[in-house]
Order: C-alpha cells, then structure tokens, then sequence
C-alpha cells in the first residue's frame, strides 16, 4: 500500500487541510483518519504524510502544538491557522470548479 | 516563501536554525510516536512484534530517507547544510593538520607572493588617471623616425588645440622641475617640484579644486602677465597645515611673487606615476621657470617639451582622432619644413603611453608579471597535488557515504567547502604577505628634493583579484580531485583504502603536475639568478666613482633672478674659491652626474664629411654639458685627445668630447679627435672633437652603451647645475666650507641636494634596482621552496600508493635494490622532462630579459649549471626516501598495507 492511488498533485494539501479543519490532531490520528473517511479508496503513504504535514507547517497554513494525548502520551497536534483557513476555502473552491468542469467533460455523450 | 506569510513562518524558520536540537529531537519523537501506534496497530492484527516493526518502517519508504526530506521542507536547509559542511570540513581538515598547513602556507605564499609584484604592474600600467571619465583622455604625441612619443613646443600646442576638433579640450604640462619656493621676501628660498600646465589644465581633465579655483582659460595667454598658482593637496597640508585662509596669499616662486588662487582636490596628484607636483603654474609664466636657454619658448617651434592630453568628445572615435592629428602634423612639415621635417603626431591611449617599448617600466612590469604568473602557477599546481592525494586516500570514507544514501552532489559540495575553507585561510595569509612585499616596497624612498612617490599600494581592486585568485584556484584545486573521488567504482573502493585503477589519465595528470613543477621552478630560478648576477657584473662595473670621496651641491642661479651673464660669473667664481677650500683636490660642474636623478639632455648633430641618410636631417646623442674640471673630479678617462680647458671660452672655437661608443660609431676605423660635427643639421655651426671619453654607464646600470657628447659650459650657458667636489677624506666635512664660499659670493643662494656622490650611486644605482632584484629573487626561491615541497610531496605519494605493489615484488623475489631502481627510474623520467621543458622556458625567459634590460645575447650556461642539478637532487631525495621505506618493509606487511 506504499503509492498514493491516483491522488492529484497538491490534493494532499486539501485533504489534510480540511480534516484538520474538523479538529486539531496528531499525525498518528490524521493517517487513521485519512483511510476511514475516504474509505480505503485514499490510500495515503505514510512516508509522504509527514514530509507534507511539516510543508504546511512550514507555509503557516498549520501549527503544531505538543499535548498529551488521550493515553497520556506527547505527541504532536496540528491545527488550522487562520492563514489555513483562507487556504482551505480558496483550494476548497478552486476543487469544486475543476472537479465540475471535469465532471461536465466526462459527461459529454459520444456522438 | 510569500510575503504575506513571513510573520507566521519566520519564527518557525529562525528555530529551525538557532534550535535545530531541538527541532531535530522533535521530529525524531514524532515519527517514532507514530511507529509505535503502527506496531501496536500491527500486533493487534496478529503479528509477531518483529514483522509489525518491518512492515511499520517499510511502510514508512525508508525512515532517514523521510527525515532528509522533512528537513528541506525547512527552506533552509541549504544554510544548515552549509554550517554542518563547514563544521565537518574544519573537523575532517584538523585530522590531517600538516596537510591543511602546507595547503594554507603554500596558498598564502602563492598568493601574498603574487599580489606584490601584480601591484607593481597595476600602478605602473593599468591604474586610471585619477580623474572623472579617465577613459576618454587621450595623449597626443609627436612623433619623428627616433621618438614615436615625442612632446610638443608651446606653438604646436597651440595649433593642435586650435585645429583639431575630436576633443573637448586639450591641455599641456611641462615635466615637473625644481621651483625655489619661498613664504615671503625675506625667507630663503627651498627647491620644490613645480609644474607648469596650461590654463585649462583642471577644467578639462574634470578636477575641481578643494579650494579656491582652478585656473582660467585667459590666464594663459598673455606671457608673464598672470602670477597665480594652485596649490597640490600634499604641499597645502605639510607646508601650510592644510589653513583655508591660503587662498590669496602671495608667495615667492623663483623670486617672482604669485598669489595662491587654489588647492587641488586630495585624490589629485597630477597624472604622473612617480611624480606628485607640489604646485602649478600657468604655462605663459614661463619665463619665470627653466626652459631651454637657447629657445624661445613662446616663440620656437622646436622647443618641444610639452606633454599633450585631450579629452575625446562623446562619439568620436580613435580613428577619426588619428586622421586629424596626422593631417594636421602634414600641414605643420608643410608650413615649417624646417623644424617639422619627417614629423607626424598620433594619439595614444594611456594604455599605450605606459606599455611603450623603451620604458623600463613597462619591461619590468611583464617580467614581474610573468614571474608572478609562474609563481602562482606552481602554487596552484602544488594544492592541486596535495588536494588530490588527501582525496584519493579518502576513497573509502567518500565511498562508505555513497553507500550510506549521501547525495554525489552534496558529496562534492563538502569536498568543495574544505578546500574553500583551506583556500580562504590560504588567501587571507596571501593578503597579508602581500600587505607586507608592499609595506617593504612602498618603505624604499628615493632622496630628492622633487617628490617621488613609489606609488605601489594595496587597493579594493587588487584584494578583489586576490580574493578571486583564491577562489578560483580552490575551485580549480578542489573540483577535479572531489569528482574524481565520488566516482569511484563503489564495490572496489570500498575494498582498499587507496585503489588505483590503471586510468591511463589519472596517472597523466599527476605526471603532469610534477613535470609543472619541474619546470616553472626551474624557469623562476634561472630568471632569479641571471638577474641577480647582471645586477652584481652592473654594479661592479660602476663602482669606481662611488669610491671616490665626491661632495655633490645644486644651484640654480635663475631662483634669485641671475641673468646669463651672471650665472656664468657666477659658476666660474664658485669653482675657483671651492678649488681654494684647503682638503679639496678639484672642483668640477656638470648638468647631472652619471647615474643621477636627472634626465641627460638631447642633442641634434650631422657629422662634418659624413654623407647623411636621404631621409634624416641629423642624429641624435645622449649629452650632458661640463666645465673644464669635470673629467678629472669624475675619474673620468680620456682615452685620446683632450678635455676641455679654461682657453675654450664662448669666443673660441666650438669644442666637444665624445664618448668612445660615440666616436666608434660614427668613425668607425678612424680617430675622432679632429673631427668635426655641426648642431642641428649638416649647414649647422660646426663643432670640433677634441677629444674620447671612456664609455659610462649613464642613466641605469644596466642600460646598453650610449653614445654620448660633452659640451664646455662656458660655449652652451645653463642654469641649473651640480657642483662635484673630489675631497681628500669624508666629503662631508666640507659641506660648511662650501656654504662659507656660497654665502661669500650670494647670501640668498639656495644650496640643494648637498650629498655625498657614494649616496647617490647607493640609492639611485644599487638601492633602486635592487627592490626589483630582491622581488625576483624571492619569487624565485619562494617557487623553488614550493616546487620542491609540491615535488617531494607527490614523488612520495606516488611511491607510498605502490607500497602494496613493492610488497608483492619483494615477495617474488625482487631485491631491494630493483625496487629501488623501479621507484627512482620514473622520478628521473619526470624529472628529466620537467627539466627540459624548464630549460626551453628558461631559455625563453632569459631571451625576454636580455632584450628587454641587459645587453643582448649572453647566454648563461653558469645559471644552469647550478640550476638543474639542484632541482634532480630535490627529486632524487624525494623519490629515494620513501622508496627506500617501502623496501624495507617486510613483504607480508606491505601486502596488508593500505
């Protein structure tokens, strides 16, 4: 399960930015969450899940706070940025304009 | 990064780099935080702990592999990168310490060693005038068939500014002279260096005056009318304390009064190299100052001794500059065929003007530079070998890295920041030394009452080349060695510590550069030592005037307004009471004594019954005017004939003496006392030779034979001349009885440059030429030393890497002495082609040197002698030693040996 299945260049970032929207959480939960709500469809290496965690950080779309988890263990919690946020909505809409598009194209009937 | 995001990212950017621990821990905990929930995830699904732990870190596609690109998405990871290379350069560099010395030493000596000698020729060939646009300025030049950059007389100057019309201006400068500067009336006027310019010297060349004004256009029209001058900014501060109120104040030049209207700007020195003018003066004061006696300045068109400079207006071009002085100078040989005849002009760049063939400084300057080049050359080729063995004794370590995942390129890039770490040390070693030659150069003064400045300094522009010089060389040193290294075959590398794959070029190149070294070494030390030895024959050649005991004294009889009359009165009553001085044997007057400070005079002539060349109108002679007394103060022999005596007075026939090259030259298989040669041209006055003079050195030591011609003073009347007193102990003590004779005949009299002649010669003829023989020689050594430790250094390892191979040898049954023949056999292969190379380059060097300063055509067998077998015992002993280790090895340790 090592390649990301067919995921679009820069959709990572959009991904992790929205459920990190839903509420902060550490890199260990948002991998868990990643299979659960895409439904295994996503498959998300996790060798390229940090890399792109310490991008956005890096952007200052998220920021990372250590916390004690929930079994009592530190471990790093990211969270949306208000910079993240506008991100978010701007990749948000930026998504549904192209995926209509395609959508439309795909739709087209043979003639 | 963006913009807009730089107050949330910078904080994270400046941790990443002041806490990198920190940041670093961080990360660690993080992927590890989530392994362990992997393996537990891994385990609940019934894995052993050991396959969850697999199947968790493949999952990860290489944990470090990971971690390396979290870092980058740092951003600053190049910075980091940079910090650690530096950190493990400067720890991997401390493990070799004698190493990294001998590259840091031999790149501050290659470097500091060079910078001097490029200094030199910066100052003395590409430094601009010191003024606004100096690109545009152009000389102007007269040119004849012996003089392609003769002056101009003041008439000429004025036609050429007059008709031309490429130039926003055109201005004229008379040499810098001796000027009796006084403060007032009653005080005794001081000998300073004068310079009479014309009026819109500072307006066109673009300097402002400091203070004050420069001079104007109409005050320099009218001769004799406008008795201003303009201060140089050194004489303002040391005479005047640099006081403002200057400015309107008269002061007392050549007995005239002139008012102060200007200082000029600090920066500005006048557009000579060796000369700072201490003031200006407009050029229609003339009278006031030494022009030739027997012209008019204003008047003739043959009293040339203007220098001319213009500057060329936006868009025109050389060429067209050319054409216009060159139609102009037709019009002048038709106008004045008299004076004018086979005469053009030219323009030439300041380029051209310092590069001219006869200029002592301009040879100098490409031997220097050659010399500087090969110097550098071999200290270059020298940290190439010394790089290039620490590399390839590496070869395991850069190997185990490749292995490990390290990047070829980041490889490369620590390669490359050690020897840019070596060769910035290096380099600034080189500025320091290089600080020190100029401090040393720059320290030597030549005593004269006119300023000379030896303007070598260390400026932005020669630190930026020295800087560059090092860069360059450590990229050059460094790069060849670092991808050599990395490409390295890796399942074979890591098996020895030092392979040698037989590349046919890897070897070439480390042949090549023991032959390079070879061969500039041995081409520095042949240049070192022919120059030294011609310096010492020159020397020697000279020394039996500095033995006598001569008192020398300047006057200048005009500096108190002597008519000619009484200037000769004048001369003829000092020689007389000096010669009653009791302790003085003779007194002599002469324009300037050989290997003085003065530029001998010209003088035109056609020999009387010798049929002149079509196309001339007259020869040219070195000459210099003396009184009677002269040959016999000098120690001067007459080799035929007679000197000049108290009987050839103005009234009696023309008399002079010639030198012996003069008289072999003109008559070759006759006598030349008796003969007759007239001034000007063959319809000029007629003049008798009376009598051969031996044959001097003249300006330099190491000038080739001049011909040479004495005029009697008493028939050529001149101003400015040196008393030459022959004492019978230390010239010195009579000094105050010369005073005593002077103050007797003219209390107000300057007296300058009172000195013994020996401290003259010291200076002018042995101090003088011998900075420039101690820089030659250095460089030879310094090469020398380099080449040898660059040599011993590479023989060495070359033997050292066939350890192994010596083993093997041996264990076959190979004596001792075999290896011993095998290892040297190459050495003196290299050696004897390096040495070959070395003399074709000595030879050409030698050439170079004995057309450019000496006489032609001495071939120096005795320089080689010493030479070569210094430079094959160097390499014998290089190879010899580690060879001999090697063969005594025990064969079952060489084989183990890595």
């Amino acid at each position: 399960m090592s390649k990301p299945s067919d995921l679009l260049q820069g959709t990572l970032d959009l991904l992790l930015l929205k459920i990190l929207a839903l509420e902060p959480m550490h890199g260990w939960a948002i991998s868990l969450r990643l299979r659960s709500i895409s439904r295994e469809v996503l498959q998300v290496s996790e060798g390229s899940l940090y890399p792109a965690l310490h991008k956005l950080e890096q952007e200052g779309w998220i920021t990372a706070e250590w916390k004690q988890t929930e079994n009592n263990r530190r471990a790093k919690f990211y969270s949306l940025t208000r910079l993240g946020r506008k991100e978010l909505d701007s990749e948000t809409a930026n998504w549904q304009r192209l995926s209509t598009a395609i959508s439309y194209i795909v739709q087209l009937k043979e003639a | 990064m963006r913009l807009e995001h730089w107050w949330f990212t910078l904080p994270l950017r400046l941790k990443s780099i002041f806490r990198r621990g920190r940041v670093e821990q961080e990360l660690s905990e993080e992927l590890q935080f989530h392994l362990e929930h992997r393996i537990e995830e891994g385990i609940a699904n019934g894995l052993s702990p050991e396959q969850a732990r697999q199947s968790a870190l493949r999952d990860m596609d290489g944990l470090e592999q990971r971690k390396e690109e979290m870092r980058d998405m740092r951003r600053v990871h190049w910075l980091t990168d940079f910090v650690d290379d530096v950190r493990f350069a400067s720890r991997s560099l401390r493990r070799t310490p004698g190493l990294s010395a001998l590259v840091v030493i031999t790149l501050a000596l290659g470097i500091g060693m060079t910078s001097t000698p490029f200094s030199m020729v910066d100052a003395l060939i590409f430094r601009p005038y010191p003024v606004p646009n100096p690109a545009n300025i152009v000389s102007l030049v007269s040119t004849s068939r012996d003089n392609a950059f003769d002056t101009f007389s003041y008439r000429e100057y004025l036609d050429v500014r007059g008709h031309t019309k490429s130039y926003d201006g055109v201005v004229a400068s008379a040499p810098p002279e001796g000027v009796g500067f006084a403060e007032d009336k009653a005080a005794t006027p001081r000998v300073r260096g004068g310079m009479m310019v014309s009026g819109n010297y500072f307006r066109v060349l673009g300097v402002e005056p400091r203070l004050g004004r420069g001079f104007r256009d109409d005050e320099d029209v009218v001769p004799g009318r406008d008795a201003v001058v303009v201060l140089g900014p050194d004489f303002w501060k040391n005479e005047f304390s640099s006081d403002p109120s200057v400015i309107g104040r008269t002061v007392r030049l050549n007995g005239h009064d002139f008012t102060v209207i200007g200082v000029a700007p600090p920066d500005f020195h006048g557009m000579w190299i060796f000369m700072r003018p201490d003031f200006y003066m407009p050029l229609a004061m003339a009278p006031v100052f030494s022009t030739n006696p027997q012209k008019r300045f204003f008047e003739d068109r043959d009293d040339r001794g203007l220098g001319l400079r213009a500057r060329l207006k936006e868009g025109t071009t050389l060429v067209q500059a050319q054409s216009e002085m060159a139609l102009l100078a037709q019009s002048f040989e038709r106008d004045y065929p008299q004076v004018s005849r086979d005469r053009s002009a030219a323009v030439r760049t300041q380029f051209e003007m310092r590069t001219r063939g006869d200029d002592i400084n301009w040879k100098m300057s490409v031997i220097f530079a050659i010399l500087a080049l090969a110097v550098l050359l071999v200290a270059c080729t020298n940290v190439a070998g010394l790089l290039l063995s620490r590399a390839r004794t590496r070869t395991r370590e850069i190997a185990i890295r490749l292995s490990m995942g390290a990047g070829r390129s980041r490889l490369i890039r620590l390669l490359l920041t050690e020897s840019l770490m070596l060769s910035i040390i290096g380099g600034l070693g080189g500025v320091i030394i290089g600080y020190a030659g100029i401090y040393m150069m720059s320290r030597f003064q030549i005593p004269s009452e006119l300023p000379v400045t030896v303007p070598f300094r260390m400026d932005t522009r020669m630190l930026m080349v020295s800087l560059v010089l090092a860069i360059v060389s450590a990229v050059f040193c460094g790069l060849a060695p670092a991808l050599q290294a990395t490409r390295a075959n890796l399942s074979s590398a890591l098996k020895s510590a030092d392979v040698d794959l037989p590349g046919v070029k890897t070897l070439w190149g480390r042949n090549a550069l023991v032959i390079a070294q070879v061969s500039m070494s041995l081409m520095l030390l042949t240049a070192a030592f022919l120059m030294a030895r011609s310096f010492h024959d020159s020397v020697d050649g000279g020394t039996t005037f500095a033995k006598t005991p001569l008192l020398m004294a300047r006057f200048d009889p005009r500096l108190v307004q002597y008519d000619a009359t009484q200037t000769q009165q004048f001369y003829k009553q000092l020689t007389d009471r000096a010669r009653e001085i009791p302790g003085v044997e003779s007194a002599g007057l002469t324009q300037s004594p050989p290997m003085g400070l003065d530029n001998f005079g010209s003088l035109e002539f056609a020999p009387d019954g010798l049929q002149m060349p079509k196309d001339r109108e007259s020869f040219s002679a070195t000459m210099d005017i003396v009184n009677e007394g002269f040959f016999e103060t000098m120690g001067i022999t007459l080799q035929r004939g007679r000197g000049f005596l108290a009987s050839d007075t103005a009234d009696a026939p023309r008399v002079a003496v010639v030198n012996e090259q003069f008289a072999r030259h003109y008559w070759p298989n006759e006598d030349a006392v008796g003969k007759r040669i007239r001034l000007d041209r063959s319809n000029g006055v007629p003049v008798e030779i009376v009598g051969v003079a031996q044959t001097l050195k003249y300006r330099n030591t190491t000038e080739s034979p001049l011909d040479f011609i004495y005029l009697p003073l008493a028939q050529r009347p001149t101003a400015r001349m040196v008393l030459l007193l022959r004492t019978t102990t230390d010239p010195l003590q009579w000094v105050s009885p010369l005073r005593g004779v002077v103050h007797s005949l003219d209390a107000s009299l300057p007296i300058s440059e009172t000195r013994t002649y020996a401290d003259l010669y010291r200076y002018h003829a042995v101090e003088g030429p011998g900075v420039a023989i101690r820089l030659v020689g250095t460089l030879g050594l310094v090469g020398l030393l380099l080449a040898s430790a660059g040599l011993y250094g590479l023989m060495a390892y070359n033997v050292s890497r066939r350890t192994r191979e010596i083993g093997i040898r041996m264990a076959i049954g190979a004596s001792r002495r075999d290896v011993l023949k095998l290892m040297m056999a190459k050495g003196v292969v290299l050696v004897g082609i390096g040495t070959g190379l070395g003399l074709v380059m000595g030879a050409g060097i030698e050439q170079l040197m004995n057309t450019m300063l000496f006489n032609a055509g001495r071939v120096d067998i005795g320089a080689y002698l010493i030479v070569v077998p210094s430079m094959f015992l160097v390499t014998m002993l290089a190879t010899y030693v580690p060879a001999l280790r090697a063969s005594r090895i025990a064969p079952t340790e060489a084989l183990r040996y890595e």
